[in-house]
């Protein structure tokens, strides 16, 4: 098993966005996408995960309907709304923007000053 | 953020809060279940994949809590869990709680009471519509300035001024009486007459019928008043298109307005309205509903170059120099009755705050017994913060409940003031639950909750754990003292001025009530009656025609006598040009002030009637009486005030006020303003309003000076009033035509109106009953400290009396912790009476407001507050000791 990272704060709303806008999906298939993509490298904690759903939910940034699973038990599945959409990718944008930068300065060398 | 998808999800916790619950904890359950199995597919035994999932998720309950902070909700779930704790800790404590509530509710019963009278009296008494931009057509007469006077406008005038910019509309009126000529005798009735947009402009529609329209203009139509529609047709609903016979003229009757509605009663009491015509009535009031926005003073400005056009046209309706001072409606209830509410409201926002701090004192005595919960719960992790707002939620559950008791007895309490003071406050002012008063409860509520919780929450939210832990607290804790005996002093203080207030005013009405009248008002009723002006008739023939009127309800059995008095109603002064006091002259003395009397036209039988006595000289004859002239009779401030070092008897005076004014419908005996001799003295009987010294008075015939309307007082074995009948048709029975006043008036009826009267009895029925409230909460409060204070030291008082310590010497070392706070506080109590007895006699004129009264208030308060120290005390004393200390 390699390392696992440490969330940096206020990314888990990023990632449970990219992750639904994969695809609608239920709470554990979300969780399960996440640490698919990362290759088990992320580790993240239930109880937040959920915090996050729910408060996410409460800003209508994402939509919960009951349906059912693949393996056909009551699930409760989630999908992007409007603005979940919206808010993806400005988030997305921040994101790439905020790597850029710091990577750029944690690659600097002092001939570049 | 979305508003609406976070009022979706919170109404659906709050509301489908088990559906929610149970959609949580399904959708967790999924959760684990997948992860279980995915735990199994790598080779976990199912118990321990199971067991591992569940533990990766976490406790079960707190999946709620997790949902609920989501969404910003747990706050809200933690109140509500404080909220129940209140509950059921105020039902464990039911003494405590129930005394606490009902200390409250007293509180803001009164205050929400005199706060509902205050709105529904004089902030919003009218049902018009518009009601804050109506106002009175008021001018400030510049000899004169304290009493506005009304301006009337003739036809011609009143089309112009309704042009006036700041104007939105103008409803004009002017009150006549009338002959209700259809019925068994002739009755007067009073009428406005209105322009026809009377419903229209006040937005009030009637019982039954229609109001009047702008087709109604001059047509025979009338719409009658709801008490007269009571009073002539018994409230017969069928009497719509029925007529009623007006000075022979039949008018057909379209509408009943409502019970409520008495417009124009501040100029006078008004039975039926009928469109306005030039024909019907010569002039107008008006009454003037301005434009949004526009400004009284703005109005002021705008309306004076009309009215002093108006002026010049008809000098006769305005002042010589005057300014304009347009009043909203309210103006004059709020002038007469101002004072008088704010005494009370500032009384019973003392009865309040009196009832926060017996609120407090629970509260602090109950927190004692607590501090063991409350150091568990801080032992536990609970923050300061969070105790404190457990606190107050229990402080506020107490307010609120205080709250909702106070109010319903507020819809009792504030008639009371209405039914003793009726006659000033507007007829039309009804007592109701209403949104202002019920804001104001709540408010009130939410602000003293605080107040009171806010000592308690703050002492106890910070408990001594480590002293708790160790044992029971033993030793007296030196701050909770310190703030019970503040309370203590702040209620004693406040109860003391209340008291003082209280005394002031049942000493005040008993002086009005035991007043020396100088009259005899019981079983003495009075009837107005009109007169036809007749030109064939000549002075004598008039004044034979009222000597027989007064004769005819002298026959009446049941009548013991009857005199004429026609310049008014005792005690008040007299109203009218005759009304206030008039200049005269006494022959042969040149005073560099010409001296002042108020000039009465009586009948000689008139003092009899009264039983007013004769001091000297004798009364004018029958014949003189006939004749009016050359005789006077003078009061004793008369004689005291001019009579100077010489007798008074057979000095000659006169005055102008018996001039013959020319009016049409006055008639004065021939020299009636010549020169009298003064052939008696009486004694006197109060002429100037109760609250003002006999004036000095000069009795004159009443045929001096006659006009279209006469007053008949008469004395009767029985009520007055049950003479009504009788009177009426004895007078009819005397002539046909004869038309007589309203309704027969006592004299008993006519002291209770006086507006001194009134009010001083309301002062002192509602200060006395304030008074005793506060007295009962200060006592209730002083017994709870005392008993407190002897229940939490009762270890020590156990060990000094087991080591023989006499059982006064316990009485007085629990009596000492509150005796110095409670004498003190009476001094201050005492020195605030002696600061504020000028602010008192402004708010209350007829109260009596010496050092002594107050100093007997005080001793009121002290005796019961001892007493109320001694009872615990003596408790404390007789204790067994052995008792005490096996228990602990």
């Amino acid at each position: 098993m390699t390392k696992t990272i440490d969330l940096l704060q206020g990314t888990l709303e990023i990632l449970i966005l990219k992750s639904i806008s994969l695809g609608p999906q239920h709470g554990y298939g979300i969780l399960q996408r996440i640490q698919q993509i990362s290759q088990g490298r992320l580790e993240i904690p239930q109880g937040s995960f959920y915090v996050a759903l729910y408060r996410m939910e409460h800003k209508g940034l994402v939509e919960g309907e009951w349906g059912e699973s693949e393996n056909n038990r009551r699930a409760k599945f989630y999908r992007l709304t409007a603005a979940g959409r919206k808010q993806l990718k400005h988030e997305t944008g921040k994101w790439s923007e905020m790597t850029t930068v710091v990577g750029s300065i944690l690659n600097a060398t002092s001939e570049a000053l | 953020m979305s508003l609406a998808a976070a009022l979706r999800s919170w109404w659906r916790s709050l509301i489908h809060r088990d559906q929610t619950d149970r959609d949580v904890a399904d959708e967790l359950r999924f959760h684990i279940e997948q992860r279980a199995q995915h735990l199994i597919d790598s080779g976990i035994p199912p118990a321990d994949a199971i067991r591992e999932a569940q533990l990766e998720m976490g406790r079960p309950d707190v999946q709620k809590e997790i949902y609920r902070s989501a969404i910003g909700l747990r706050p809200f779930y933690e109140i509500g869990g404080d909220l129940r704790g209140a509950i059921r800790s105020l039902y464990r404590n039911p003494f405590v709680s129930i005394a606490a509530v009902v200390s409250l509710a007293l509180g803001i019963g009164a205050t929400s009471a005199m706060f509902n009278v205050i709105y529904s009296t004089v902030l919003n008494p009218f049902p018009y519509r518009d009601t804050d931009r109506i106002v009175n057509p008021s001018l400030i007469d510049e000899k004169q300035p304290l009493l506005p006077t009304w301006f009337a406008l003739e036809p011609a005038q009143y089309d112009e001024f309704v042009k006036a910019r700041s104007i939105d509309s103008v409803l004009g009126f002017l009150l006549r009486p009338q002959t209700d000529t259809g019925n068994d005798y002739p009755e007067e009735v009073s009428v406005a007459f209105v322009t026809p947009n009377m419903n229209d402009f006040l937005g009030v529609s009637t019982l039954l019928g229609r109001g009047m329209r702008r087709s109604d203009d001059a047509q025979n139509v009338v719409v009658l008043n709801y008490k007269y529609w009571q009073r002539r047709f018994g409230g017969d609903s069928s009497v719509i298109g029925r007529t009623l016979s007006l000075d022979h003229e039949p008018m057909t009757i379209i509408g009943v307005m409502p019970q409520r509605f008495s417009f124009t009663e501040t100029v006078g009491n008004v039975d039926c309205y009928i469109p306005w015509t030039a024909s019907r009535a010569p002039a107008l009031l008006p009454w003037i509903k301005l434009k949004p926005g526009v400004t009284p003073a703005a109005a002021d400005a705008d309306f004076l170059p009309y009215l002093l056009r108006f002026q010049q046209q008809t000098p006769m309706h305005f002042p010589k120099q005057f300014r304009v001072d347009v009043q909203p409606i309210t103006a004059p209830y709020l002038h007469r009755t101002g004072h008088t509410l704010a005494l009370l409201f500032v009384s019973v926002l003392f009865l309040l705050l009196i009832g926060c701090a017996n609120c407090s004192v629970l509260l602090l005595a109950r927190g004692e017994a607590r501090q063991h919960e409350l150091s568990i719960r801080s032992a536990m992790g609970a923050g300061r913060l969070r105790l404190i707002r457990q606190l107050l939620v229990e402080s506020l559950t107490i307010a609120f409940a205080g709250a909702v008791a106070g109010t319903a007895l507020s819809l009792w309490l504030a008639k009371v003031p209405l039914r003793l003071m009726h006659n000033l406050f507007p007829q039309e002012a009804v007592i109701q639950i209403n949104w202002p008063v019920l804001g104001f409860s709540i408010t009130t509520a939410l602000l003293i909750g605080i107040l009171f919780g806010l000592a308690p929450a703050l002492r106890f939210s910070r408990p001594e754990i480590a002293q708790m832990i160790q044992s029971r607290a033993r030793t007296f804790t030196a701050s909770g003292g310190r703030s019970l005996n503040l309370l203590i002093a702040a209620q004693i203080t406040l109860t003391c001025i209340l008291l003082s207030v209280a005394a002031a005013a049942f000493a005040g009405f008993r002086h009005l009530t035991s007043m020396k009248l100088g009259y005899d008002p019981h079983n003495v009723g009075f009837i107005g009656l009109t007169l036809k002006p007749d030109p064939t008739k000549n002075h004598q023939a008039y004044a034979r025609y009222i000597e027989q009127l007064a004769d005819t309800i002298t026959s009446v059995p049941g009548v013991v006598s009857a005199g004429i008095l026609s310049s008014g109603i005792p005690p008040s002064q007299p109203f009218g040009g005759l009304g206030l006091p008039a200049s005269f002259d006494i022959l042969g003395q040149k005073p560099a002030e010409p001296p002042h009397a108020l000039v009465q036209l009586v009948s000689p039988s008139y003092f009899d009637t009264l039983r007013i006595s004769l001091l000297q000289g004798r009364l004018w004859t029958p014949d003189e009486d006939r004749r009016g002239d050359f005789v006077a009779v003078v009061n004793q401030t008369f004689v005291d005030r001019y009579g100077t070092g010489q007798t008074v008897l057979g000095q000659q005076v006169r005055t102008d006020a018996l001039k013959n004014d020319g009016r049409p419908a006055s008639i004065t005996s021939p020299e009636s303003d010549g020169w009298r001799q003064i052939i008696g003295v009486v004694a006197d009987s109060r002429n100037d309003g109760l609250e003002r010294p006999t004036a000095p008075a000069i009795y004159v015939p009443y045929t001096a000076f006659m006009w279209d309307h006469a007053q008949i007082f008469f004395r009767s074995t029985t009520a007055p009033e049950s003479l009504d009948r009788p009177l009426r048709l004895a007078l009819h029975k005397f002539n046909s035509e004869q038309v007589s006043g309203n309704e027969v008036g006592t004299l008993d009826g006519a002291l209770s109106v006086q507006t001194v009267w009134v009010q001083q009895h309301m002062f002192s029925v509602l200060c006395s009953f304030f008074g005793g409230l506060a007295l009962a909460l200060s006592l209730f409060g002083i017994a709870s400290t005392v008993l407190f204070t002897a229940e939490r030291r009762k270890n020590e008082l156990g060990i000094r009396l087991a080591l023989g310590a006499p059982r006064r010497h316990i009485v007085w070392t629990v009596m000492r912790t509150l005796l110095p706070t409670i004498i003190a506080s009476v001094l201050l109590g005492m020195a605030f009476n002696l600061g504020f007895r000028n602010v008192l006699k402004h708010w209350m004129p007829a109260g009596v407001t010496t050092s002594w009264l107050s100093a007997w208030a005080s001793v009121l308060l002290l005796l019961p507050s001892v007493v109320a120290c001694l009872i615990p005390a003596v408790r404390a004393a007789y204790t067994d000791p052995l008792e005490t200390l096996r228990n602990d």
